[in-house]
């Protein structure tokens, strides 16, 4: 076993250029992740503090709310986070798939491959950790400009301490180490499967029957709550956890079925190809699109929050308690924009990274292509494709079905608003450019992959 | 180009001159494959065979020398003609990998007669007529993980073919196959090659898949070093 961790350090070595560039991308995202999970525990604890410690009328009235929708916040972003860190995961483990599958081949044990793996990506997952600390404190000025409640937040309530810190540093790389693992299977299991591709068993149609189960118990639960209230509140919390569950549920299954319906209806070589990637792994399609697909949920959810604003206007009310009101509806529609920033751009960065992954493991097929007289320009439409169809489909879907959801809690008026379906469309078209723009940092990568024509595989 | 009555050859190579920093892979390289010719070039790793190749397909241009399909220099051309050079009139066999995994058979090979602008339809149905006529009917709807290594060269060969091409290139086209599985294969590429009045450039460094061609090159540090002609494989048949 000792021999063959001494080969550790040489496998890192050994990728070459396209080894480094995986390296650096893979390490790129878990400090992405890492900064930014941790500034979300810090907004958290910082709402956590106040409450916990009430400075004002407003504070003593309101912190407890606020921390509700700090963990609705958490709710909302904990899954888009530990998707890029499982996207940055296989994109280490996939450049390294070869090398194992012939260390395998020449009879290096699976417990050896996995302690390979393990080394190799807990390494990865700890620079990323330890690069992502050192953001978030970058970050911290950034979010002590931002008011809640009627001010900022100060560094030291949004500092979540070093015991946090150095979770972080072990947490991460663990997480990295399962996911790696978890991808690796393949090559334990069969070294030969590395290479073959065969048709993927299919997903049931009871992942929707779930999913639709889940989001039809929430509704009609919220109708018979009838009104808002503390309870409710912190049910709507719990309720998102549930609609976040059943979009993952439904989310790789409705992308299957896409999938079947476009190959059908595929005309040209690029619609074909894009529309088989699609049906051969839905649930890597899902993986890019999925992050948005919750941003467009959190975004479904949001076009609601005008309604509780004019709601706030109600007769009778004194000045300060109007005042109140728009300062905590103000207060909603920042943290929910916040959080629909940091979703959106987590969902790029897993987009970037996933086409990233895809273009170096594909690069033999695409050279072979290319070379065979395949235009370039066919697989960056296909490319487009691959991300752009289901990313309308999801960001689109998500969102409606968070109105959907949301509309027994606030009224026909949460999807009839105007300024609330603007603020929708606007955020999605945002965040899918935004996620465009990300996959196409993949082009030059693809082109630089083609620059060098291996024709033979060694 | 030829001015007399014969026709001139298809692929022609002058002076091909192909260097990599301080390394010269090819050192001025001659070479005529006549219409519906079968030619194996052969030589040891390193010798400069698959350079040849590439600078004959047009995927590497050359440093000196010219390459001219049917009288066609295509030393003048751009990339992206020589990109449908290609697609248009040459056909390509590798070694493995050329068939894309998430497409089943048929639509591997239809995918070529599509992207030269045909109809998905007809580029289906003429596919399906390859895959027969290779021996895979019945397989249409498997994909390349799910074939055997012989079943999946036969897709490619189909794939190469379809188009009509002038020119085969298949680079150690039975690399990845056992031996029987690997003639077989040669078989079919060879017959399917001169049916479709096609000219064939194999490498490879195996003298029994070269014995498939009707001709002999044998390259060494970057030069041709024998040019002989003999009698395939099963052209008794």
């Amino acid at each position: 076993m000792s021999a063959v961790l001494a080969l550790a350090p040489r496998l890192r070595r050994a990728g070459g250029r396209d080894g480094r560039l995986t390296t650096a991308l893979a390490v790129a995202s878990f400090a992405v992740m890492t900064a930014l999970t941790l500034s979300v525990i810090g907004g958290l604890l910082g709402f956590a503090g106040r409450a916990a410690d009430p400075v004002g009328a407003f504070q003593r009235e309101y912190a407890e709310s606020y921390v509700v929708f700090a963990w609705t916040a958490v709710v909302l972003l904990v899954v888009p986070l530990l998707t890029l860190g499982g996207s940055a995961a296989r994109l280490g483990v996939a450049r390294r798939d070869a090398r194992l599958a012939t260390l395998r081949l020449l009879g290096v044990t699976p417990r050896e491959v996995v302690a390979l793996t393990v080394v190799e990506t807990a390494w990865q997952g700890l620079v990323g950790a330890v690069a992502g600390a050192a953001g978030y404190a970058a970050l911290l000025p950034v979010w002590t400009r931002v008011p809640f409640q009627g001010s900022t937040f100060s560094a030291a309530e949004l500092w979540v301490g070093w015991p946090v810190l150095a979770a972080a540093c072990l947490v991460v790389p663990l997480l990295a180490v399962v996911s790696g693992v978890v991808s690796l299977r393949r090559v334990v299991v069969s070294p030969l499967g590395v290479a073959r591709r065969q048709t993927p068993p299919g997903m049931r149609a009871v992942r929707a029957v779930l999913a639709v189960a889940a989001m039809g118990l929430f509704m009609v639960v919220t109708l018979v709550l009838g009104q808002l209230g503390a309870f409710a509140v912190a049910f709507a919390v719990g309720s998102l956890a549930l609609g976040f569950a059943a979009l993952n549920l439904i989310g790789p299954w409705a992308l299957g079925l896409i999938g079947k319906l476009r190959v059908r209806r595929a005309r040209t070589p690029a619609q074909l190809l894009a529309a088989r990637r699609l049906v051969d792994d839905p649930r890597a399609t899902w993986r890019v699109v999925g992050g948005l697909g919750l941003a467009g949920f959190v975004a479904g959810a949001l076009a609601v929050a005008p309604v509780l604003t004019s709601g706030s206007a109600r007769e009778g009310a004194s000045a300060a308690e109007i005042a109140e009101m728009q300062t905590f509806t103000g207060d909603l529609m920042r943290g929910a924009l916040l959080t629909l920033v940091i979703t959106f751009l987590v969902a790029a960065a897993s987009a970037g990274i996933t086409q990233a992954a895809t273009v170096l493991d594909r690069r033999r097929e695409y050279a072979l292509q290319v070379l065979a007289g395949t235009p370039v320009e066919l697989l960056d439409s296909v490319r487009r494709r691959e991300v752009l169809v289901p990313m309308l489909l999801v960001a689109v879907g998500s969102a409606g079905a968070a109105v959907a959801m949301m509309s027994p809690l606030f009224g026909v008026a949460g999807v009839t608003d105007p300024s609330g379906l603007l603020l929708l469309v606007t955020c999605l078209t945002a965040g899918c450019l935004l996620v465009l723009g990300a996959t196409e940092t993949s082009r030059p990568l693809l082109r630089s992959v083609l620059a060098e024509p291996q024709v033979r595989p060694d | 180009m030829s001015t007399t009555g014969t026709p001139g050859p298809r692929l022609s190579a002058r002076g091909l001159v192909k260097r990599f920093g301080a390394t010269t892979a090819l050192a001025g390289v001659d070479l005529d494959v006549a219409p519906g010719e079968s030619v194996a070039v052969m030589g040891p790793s390193g010798s400069g065979k698959s350079t040849l190749l590439h600078c004959l397909a047009g995927i590497l241009v050359p440093d000196a020398g010219t390459v001219a399909l049917s009288g066609r220099g295509l030393h003048d051309l751009g990339e992206r003609e020589r990109s449908l050079v290609r697609r248009r009139q040459y056909g390509f066999v590798f070694q493995f990998g050329q068939l894309l995994a998430e497409l089943p058979a048929i639509e591997n090979v239809a995918l070529a007669p599509m992207l030269l602008g045909t109809s998905r339809r007809e580029a289906t149905e003429l596919a399906g007529r390859w895959l027969a006529s290779l021996g895979l009917a019945g397989m249409e709807g498997r994909r390349p993980g799910e074939l055997s290594g012989g079943q999946a060269q036969r897709v490619a060969v189909a794939r190469a073919l379809i188009t009509g091409p002038e020119v085969v290139f298949a680079d150690e086209p039975t690399g990845a196959l056992d031996q029987a599985t690997g003639q077989d294969v040669m078989r079919v590429l060879t017959e399917t090659t001169r049916l479709a009045g096609a000219s064939l450039v194999v490498v490879t460094h195996d003298a029994g898949v070269a014995a498939w061609c009707g001709r002999r090159v044998e390259v060494r540090d970057g030069r041709v070093v024998a040019d002989e002609r003999r009698a395939p494989q099963g052209s008794a048949r």
